[in-house]
């Protein structure tokens, strides 16, 4: 029983992770159809750059800005990279991305070092919540808290405010936007930074659960692009849900027949390819 | 009297197919001008050009004294220009309320509350997705976001497409309240009487050139012209 908790708990954690990585990739590729394959290395960026900001300002301090400043250099690199393909054929920003994820990858490797790193956290977060449930710590209960608070945070911006009305109305017709005296521009670059700040924060979080290393985020992109693929692409909901979905099967399956865990989520991908290609929420569209 | 728009000697062209050959045309300030042409005459792409949307490869554009000609879409709405696109183009999975959030706040008369006085249809169905309402709604809707930045020229390609006869009027109606409130209007038409009936100027496009450039009322007056213009679909309508 105690098995079965422990993964359904780490199920939930590992889920909450694709969640936050799946809804930045997917927001990115709602708005301007670019596959960024340098996501896993801007989750990488944000665990570093908390290590590296830990000791000045503490690790509440770094868990706020470190995304923050990630989010910051998503800014510059779709500035001076990414828009320039946007009229291009999406193959051009895949290759494109593709590229500079190796880049960042070696950026990490040359600043921080090919070995693991460590990120401290306050001990209060390294204590189990009970002698019961000693795999359990605080930091568990705490991250699943924080990516609760941040998703539900992104679907009221989305809801209620201008700026996050507008990027749903170009994911539907960006043209359309545009012709309504709306910088389309700038909402792609905000859009691009937006989606930067979450992979940061997934990093800041998953280093304080199994350190830092410069490919740490590689093991989470595929994931991610499958949870967005499973919820339908254009729904964040469905990317929500499908995140949640595929983090549970893997850690359910590692109950039972733990070598399969990585492969049922490729399964549950090819199903949902062959079964229903739109994605559980891909009809509805976006928010719906 | 002043021009809100000038476009001169246009070439526009989708990929390899060259649609406007040269096309001019003007936009008195204050008035409304209507462009008319059979299906197939070029007249969205004129629009689509005036928008930045499909940019001209050749010729000039002129709104409001400056040079838009290169600008990018945002910018030249930005500038004061409401476009009611054909087909409408709401945003089907967003509500009425946020279709109304979407365009660029620019100040001035029009605000969410004025567009629902002027629909008030739109006001009850405030909580429906787009995809809910029925055509002449998603007209009144899509009308009320381009009002929603306040233009100073208002462009509306075939408004009263697929509507049934009464919301047609409606909308001209519309229109002509717009005229009445100082905006300058340039409006594409299939429904050529009704069209010349509200306008004061008038243009004539066929195969990409301008055929007719006048008063509405001489053209109107035109009965064997209008008549080939008119077509079978508007002649239902009246």
């Amino acid at each position: 029983m105690q098995l079965v908790l422990f993964n359904v708990t780490n199920g939930l954690i590992i889920g909450a992770f694709y969640v936050l990585m799946a809804l930045g990739l997917s927001l990115i590729l709602n708005l301007s159809n670019v596959i960024n394959f340098a996501h896993g290395n801007f989750l990488a960026l944000g665990g570093y750059l908390a290590y590296t900001l830990t000791p000045t300002l503490g690790y509440w301090g770094a868990l706020l800005v470190a995304p923050l400043l990630t989010a910051l250099i998503g800014l510059a690199v779709e500035r001076l990279m990414i828009r320039r393909v946007y009229n291009r054929d999406p193959v051009y920003s895949l290759l494109l991305t593709f590229g500079f994820a190796f880049v960042m990858q070696d950026i990490a490797r040359y600043v921080w070092g090919p070995n693991g790193l460590p990120l401290g956290l306050p001990d209060f977060l390294s204590q189990p919540i009970s002698a019961e449930l000693f795999f359990v710590t605080w930091y568990r209960v705490f991250m699943v808290f924080v990516v609760i608070v941040v998703v539900l945070g992104l679907f009221a911006f989305l809801r209620y405010t201008r700026v996050g009305v507008r990027i749903r109305a170009g994911t539907l017709d960006l043209e359309t936007v545009a012709s309504l005296g709306v910088n389309i521009s700038f909402l792609r670059t905000f859009n691009f930074a937006l989606g930067c700040f979450l992979a940061g924060l997934s990093g800041v979080l998953a280093a304080g659960q199994i350190g830092l290393n410069p490919n740490m985020g590689d093991d989470l992109l595929m994931p991610s692009f499958i949870a967005i693929i499973v919820g339908g692409v254009g729904s964040l909901i469905g990317t929500l849900f499908g995140g949640l979905l595929i983090g549970m099967a893997a850690a359910l399956t590692t109950v039972f027949y733990p070598s399969a865990s990585e492969a049922v989520i490729y399964a549950i991908m090819m199903l949902v390819l062959l079964f229903r290609p739109r994605g559980f929420m891909g009809e509805e569209g976006m928010m719906s | 009297m002043t021009a809100a728009l000038t476009a001169e000697g246009l070439h526009t062209y989708y990929g390899k197919s060259h649609i406007l050959h040269g096309v001019s045309l003007e936009v008195a300030e204050g008035k409304i001008t209507a462009l008319l042409g059979r299906n197939g005459a070029g007249k969205t792409t004129t629009l689509r050009s005036l928008m930045g949307l499909t940019p001209a490869r050749e010729g000039k554009i002129t709104i409001f004294g400056e040079d838009t000609t290169r600008w990018p879409t945002f910018r030249v709405a930005a500038a004061g220009v409401g476009y009611v696109p054909e087909g409408r183009r709401i945003f089907a999975n967003l509500s009425v309320e946020e279709n109304l959030m979407v365009p660029l706040e620019r100040g001035g008369p029009w605000t969410v509350e004025r567009i629902y006085q002027l629909f008030p249809r739109l006001a009850e169905r405030k909580q429906n997705r787009g995809r809910q309402l029925s055509g002449g709604e998603q007209e009144m809707l899509s009308i009320g976001r381009a009002l929603l930045l306040n233009p100073k020229l208002l462009i509306l390609d075939e408004p009263s497409q697929g509507l049934a006869p009464l919301i047609v009027r409606e909308v001209f109606r519309i229109v002509q309240q717009m005229k009445a409130e100082g905006i300058s209007v340039l409006l594409v038409e299939q429904n050529a009487r009704m069209s010349l009936e509200i306008a004061d100027n008038a243009y004539v496009l066929d195969d990409g050139i301008v055929v007719y450039s006048g008063p509405a009322r001489e053209l109107a007056a035109d009965e064997a012209r209008v008549r080939a213009l008119a077509g079978a679909s508007a002649e239902e309508w009246t």
